[in-house]
């Protein structure tokens, strides 16, 4: 699975940190642990609402106050936004429109 | 990750950082009090305010049960941190002003209703009676950050006390916009809405009118002794630590709000 971020963190694009951890069979940079848990969570729960066995790809817009996505597959798409927790816990997810 | 958040998200050498930190933290000729301000309106109106600022621009019920479930446990931890600010500081005008500002949030007197009473009553005029409101245990944002500021109340100078409590009362300045916020706490016709109860305008409108006040006088006092006190770092760091914690404890508010939702 990859994100929008080719370069920094896989879920903001920082820069900072160097902490490696896989995500979807993938080794992903991340900046903190914050954000590799928060990754690991949306994929599971785009996994979970799609009922997608794997991930190909998510685009996150946005900050740590909100990000709107959109996740593939093959050819198929799932937008949504999403907003996280102090610890990393998904605290509002909700599906938009294509 | 406060970095990313306030500095840059660029990793950038030593001597950059330097840079970069060091204009962050000037407060220049404006004075504390001033920079205090725009950092405040920076982390919480800004170009992306924080979502449950942007809610209560016209809140729902749920978020406004939110809003009361979560902050009765803040009030709780108000005059915890006022208590010890007093308990800690030789300066007799804090005094007055701690109790003056602990009167007026939870204990009310003279008159006047406490905020805290207020807060029961929207509840209350939204369908939570005070029973089932108070059964309420807190959400883990808002228990981390009350743990926070407890910490910054019993651990640090009470001059950074102060700064880290009474900052928050910015949150509801109506001198706000004036500073660059983007929004005002709250939609500014609820107060004359008939389609919020008379106890939802009664409690908004009483921190309307009085945590403005608060925060001028409060944070009047606090750049003063800063500046006399040599502690103006101090107070910068340990109020942006305020603003970190007080960022999660309105998400959870939020969070709050979801989970009302889903019983409705």
């Amino acid at each position: 699975m990859k994100t929008n971020f080719d370069e920094g963190c896989a879920l903001c694009g920082s820069t900072w940190g160097d902490l490696w951890a896989p995500i979807e069979g993938e080794q992903l940079f991340f900046c903190c642990r914050i954000c590799e848990v928060q990754l690991r969570n949306m994929a599971q729960e785009v996994k979970r609402r799609t009922g997608w066995s794997t991930i190909d790809r998510i685009d996150l817009d946005g900050d740590f106050t909100g990000r709107e996505c959109e996740a593939r597959q093959g050819e198929r798409k799932f937008r949504f936004s999403i907003r996280f927790d102090g610890q990393g816990e998904i605290a509002a997810f909700q599906e938009t429109a294509a | 990750m406060w970095l990313n958040r306030n500095l840059t998200k660029r990793q950038t050498d030593v001597g950059q950082l330097t840079e970069l930190l060091a204009a962050f933290f000037e407060v220049g000729d404006d004075g504390l009090e001033t920079w205090l301000k725009r950092r405040f309106v920076a982390k919480f109106f800004g170009a992306r305010p924080h979502p449950f600022i942007a809610a209560m621009q016209r809140p729902s019920r749920a978020t406004l049960l939110g809003y009361a479930i979560e902050h009765r446990h803040f009030l709780r931890q108000w005059v915890r941190s006022c208590a010890q600010i007093m308990a800690n500081t030789d300066r007799d005008d804090v005094i007055r002003y701690e109790l003056d500002n602990l009167n007026t949030e939870f204990g009310g007197g003279r008159g006047a209703t406490s905020h805290y009473e207020l807060l029961l009553r929207m509840a209350e005029s939204l369908g939570v009676g005070r029973e089932r409101l108070l059964a309420y245990e807190p959400l883990p944002d808002t228990r981390d950050a009350i743990a926070a500021w407890q910490a910054i109340a019993t651990g640090e100078h009470w001059l950074e006390a102060m700064a880290a409590t009474h900052g928050l009362e910015l949150v509801a300045h109506p001198g706000l916009r004036a500073s660059g916020a983007c929004l005002p706490y709250f939609g500014p016709g609820i107060l004359a809405s008939e389609e919020y109860s008379p106890e939802t305008r009664a409690f908004l409108r009483e921190g309307f009118e009085s945590d403005g006040a608060h925060a001028d006088t409060g944070l009047r006092l606090v750049a003063g002794y800063a500046n006399e006190l040599g502690l103006v770092a101090q107070v910068q760091a340990t109020f942006l630590r305020s603003l970190d914690s007080f960022h999660r404890y309105l998400s959870a508010r939020l969070a709050r709000a979801n989970q009302i939702e889903n019983e409705l």
